[in-house]
């Protein structure tokens, strides 16, 4: 430890400390965060660059056929030249680098697909209809699909955009507007925005899913801790806090720090001690439930856990993965469903006077789903109670609740030798 | 964050234990969550290509000298009746809302050419061309998975290319509209494959990333455990903390950085991963020893106690074998009596007399300091119910305070042996 000890400056007590006792269940971190776009997205760029590179061998076939009646023919090859050497030089620089494109790199990339657009317009503008026979800038739109899993997707979007107002006022500066040929204008354009928006949006929907996909398999292994468990962030905050008494303390045995302490240094031992004692005493007192919706960013934003009795530390492994999955169904919500959808989970208290075949606890379960209908439950749901318990469903004013009974061994008996 | 010294300690057992759960119950119903989650992806990527691509051929349809003025209405009916059938493929995985979709919108190609083969407009093709390209041609994204859909696919394609052909050559013997109609199904046929191959790719690497996350849940668990369960040296750190948190006033400088400089070190060795032996006459061990001798460990907390200015003065017996978590509890209640004396008692000497029954082991701590009323000082005294009674009672002893203002403080402790 060299220089000088300086207390840090953030609080010890803010942020990620969970006030003892606190039992509501509120997101903790984002593990998902980074991994976004490491999941396969440019598996899917590659599909993307075949789509491209397949329109672009439709284009130029379209452009040899017509060969004749361009009056200049130099300015449309130039173009189909520069486009090629620009989606080849893409395609290879990505894949030698990694998928990544630099901003200067992004820059040129935009320049030379403006010069092929330029140059297809300034070749077929005497013909007086872009739409019939614009080639290599309508592949323009296709190539931009290339960066679509590279660039953020406002970037996308507004190169695309760009391209799109490129060829409204080319068709307006050029071709008369008639009956007869208005299709094909609006079709053209159509074609040239077109996959750079159907890009974006299927790519973003991809990596939401696999994002969504990622945080579930991590909140998976919840499943497999013991009935009480600490969760992913308790050992790392009891290490740091360790580590800061231990800078501390150092400080105080080397003398950078002077005795009697500076008030500084004093309400910083206070604040640690403090700290420590939670943590060391509190120790184990969540359930895997409990830090399965804390840690996960989709349950976190719908699902409440109230277990004050910690019941859900007796669930088996399958009646856990099953439970699991019923909440995570039930939080899902396809597109435009009610944002309003809140799940709440509540376990317990136990009837002393109940209990099943073979002495076994029945733990009641009660879920309540808000701002859903019974028939827009997904079946999944059924399914995966089923394995969890007993279960009865009601429906009123738009809140499902279904109320389940969980067999569970009594640990009680389980400490007992049979 | 650096994670100090975190051991990457697993069991195979517990190996075993995951590998279990994600074959019986996760593997297979977490594949199936994906999977429907895929598909409701592409379906709804149908969904929105194939209605823009409809909404643009009704739009050139409509515009006139395109299409019979008698038929337009019937084909925008029709247009109308296929939309409704693609919301429907959006909504569900069924695959008849696929064939409604192509029969609708290849009614809907040949309705708009009636009468036949007397117009070849350049105007009506390329109103088709969206129709059959994108109208129809999107449904070739939920159609990449099973030989029925395959087929499905294949008969689509033929057809509306077809159809968008007989509305007229363009280019020489070429129907531009139908090359792009085809090519149209081709592109979503490689969407939906692609994107069905690139989840089951993302999946295998999302498994291997859960396998990790599991085994660092298991690390931390074991981490958490390691460190809460080094409790005495967190007793004697904590002790440190709460004298600097008054300022090491009422103790010698030398002392209290002699202190801190051991307690530093033993929670370098903590964080290194080891265990922490002190230097001093005491033995602090933080491994779990099923029996540790009561005498000697007594000692290292009376040194701590002298170097901050408290004399104690020990009688009764010496050896005494306590099991660890017995022992752990013991010393901490003790520790905290005596830091209590040296605080609140305004005297810097206590008696600590130590006896043994038959089952039970009994520390009296006394002091002739100024005492105080049990009655009302619950409040002040909330950090030693916390810490010593509950402690105490967690391995079976108990705690019993008798003190009166003036007249000094007695504690008694109790464990069983």
């Amino acid at each position: 430890m060299s220089g000088r000890y300086t207390p840090p400056d953030e609080s010890t007590l803010g942020g990620l400390v969970r006030p003892a006792g606190a039992r509501s269940s509120t997101r903790r971190g984002t593990p998902t965060s980074t991994h976004a776009s490491a999941l396969g997205s440019g598996f899917l760029g590659l599909g993307v660059a075949i789509i491209a590179a397949l329109q672009a061998m439709l284009g130029i076939a379209l452009f040899l056929l017509r060969l004749d009646a361009y009056p200049s023919v130099i300015p449309v090859v130039a173009a189909w030249l520069l486009l090629m050497v620009t989606f080849l030089g893409l395609t290879i620089t990505i894949s030698a680098s990694g998928e990544r494109l630099p901003d200067w790199l992004y820059a040129v990339f935009l320049a030379a697909l403006a010069a092929v657009v330029w140059l297809d317009f300034v070749a077929i503008a005497p013909l007086g209809d872009i739409g019939r026979h614009a080639t290599a800038s309508v592949s323009v739109g296709f190539v931009l699909l290339v960066i679509v899993t590279l660039r953020s997707r406002w970037e996308v979007l507004l190169a695309t955009a760009a391209l799109g107002i490129a060829f409204v006022v080319a068709i307006l500066m050029s071709t008369p507007l008639t009956p007869v040929t208005i299709p094909m204008q609006v079709v053209i354009v159509a074609l040239a925005v077109g996959p750079g928006i159907t890009g974006v949006l299927l790519v973003s929907g991809f990596e939401r899913m696999l994002k969504r996909e990622l945080d579930r398999v991590l909140v998976q292994s919840t499943v497999a801790a013991p009935r009480l468990a600490v969760g992913m962030l308790a050992s790392e905050e009891l290490a740091r806090l360790d580590l800061d008494a231990e800078e501390l303390l150092d400080a105080v045995a080397n003398g950078e720090a002077p005795l009697p302490l500076p008030a500084l240094y004093s309400s910083r031992a206070s604040t640690l001690a403090t700290e420590l004692r939670l943590h060391l005493i509190e120790g184990r007192r969540e359930t895997w439930l409990f830090h399965a919706i804390s840690e996960s960013e989709h349950l976190g934003r719908r699902v409440t856990v109230s277990d004050p009795a910690t019941l859900a530390g007796l669930l088996d492994d399958v009646q856990r993965d099953s439970l699991l999955a019923a909440l995570w169904l039930l939080a899902a919500d396809p597109a435009g469903a009610s944002s309003t959808r809140v799940v709440t989970t509540a376990l317990g208290p136990l009837d002393p006077n109940r209990a099943s075949t073979g002495g076994r606890l029945v733990i009641p379960v009660r879920l309540e789903v808000t701002g859903m209908k019974r028939n827009r439950v997904d079946p999944g749901v059924w399914e995966a109670l089923d394995r969890v318990g007993r279960y009865s469903d009601s429906t009123a004013s738009g809140t499902v609740v279904i109320d389940l009974d969980c067999a569970v061994d009594n640990p009680v008996d389980a400490a007992r030798p049979q | 964050m650096p994670r100090p010294g975190r051991p990457c300690v697993t069991g195979f057992g517990a190996r075993a234990a995951y590998e279990d759960v994600t074959q019986t119950g996760d593997r297979l119903s977490g594949m199936e969550l994906i999977e429907k989650e895929r598909r409701r992806l592409l379906q709804s990527a149908a969904r929105t290509f194939g209605l823009s691509g409809v909404v643009l051929a009704a739009f050139c349809l409509a515009l006139p000298g395109v299409v019979d003025p008698d038929l337009l209405p019937s084909v925008l009916i029709v247009l109308a009746g296929q939309a409704g059938a693609l919301v429907m493929v959006g909504r569900s995985s069924h695959i008849g809302w696929v064939a409604l979709t192509i029969v609708l919108g290849c009614g809907a190609l040949a309705l708009a050419q009636l009468p036949w083969a007397q117009s070849s407009s350049l105007a009506l093709s390329a109103s088709l061309a969206p129709l059959g390209a994108a109208g129809v041609g999107a449904v070739g994204m939920v159609l990449s998975e099973g030989t029925g859909r395959w087929l499905l696919w294949a008969v689509g394609t033929l057809t509306s290319s077809l159809l968008v052909a007989t509305a007229g050559p363009t280019s020489g013997l070429f129907s531009t509209p139908a090359i792009a109609t085809l090519a149209g199904w081709v592109m979503t046929l490689i969407i939906g494959l692609w994107v069905t191959v690139g989840v089951q790719r993302a999946v295998l690497r999302i498994e291997n990333i859960g396998r990790a996350h599991h085994l660092e849940r298991q690390a931390s668990e074991t981490e958490a455990q390691r460190r809460q369960g080094a409790r005495l040296l967190h007793d004697t750190v904590l002790a440190t903390l709460t004298l600097l948190a008054h300022s090491g006033v009422g103790v010698s400088a030398e002392a209290l950085r002699q202190q801190a400089g051991e307690d530093a070190r033993l929670l370098r060795q903590l964080r290194l991963g080891s265990t922490p032996m002190p230097q001093f006459s005491g033995v602090y061990s933080l491994e779990p020893v099923a029996e540790t001798p009561l005498g000697t460990t007594l000692e290292s907390v009376k040194q701590r106690f002298l170097r901050m200015g408290l004399s104690v003065r020990w009688h009764g017996s010496g050896q005494v074998l306590l099991p660890s978590d017995v022992l752990d509890a013991f010393l901490l209640a003790l520790a905290e009596c005596l830091e209590n004396v040296r605080r609140h008692a305004g005297v810097d000497e206590a008696d600590v007399t130590i006896t043994q029954g038959d089952d039970t082991l009994r520390a009296v701590v006394t002091d002739a300091g100024v005492g105080f009323d049990p009655a009302d000082v619950a409040a002040e005294r909330l950090g030693f119910t916390e810490s010593v009674v509950a402690r105490l009672h967690d391995v079976g002893g108990n705690a019993r305070v008798f003190s009166t203002p003036g007249a000094g403080t007695t504690v008694i402790l109790e464990v069983p042996r």
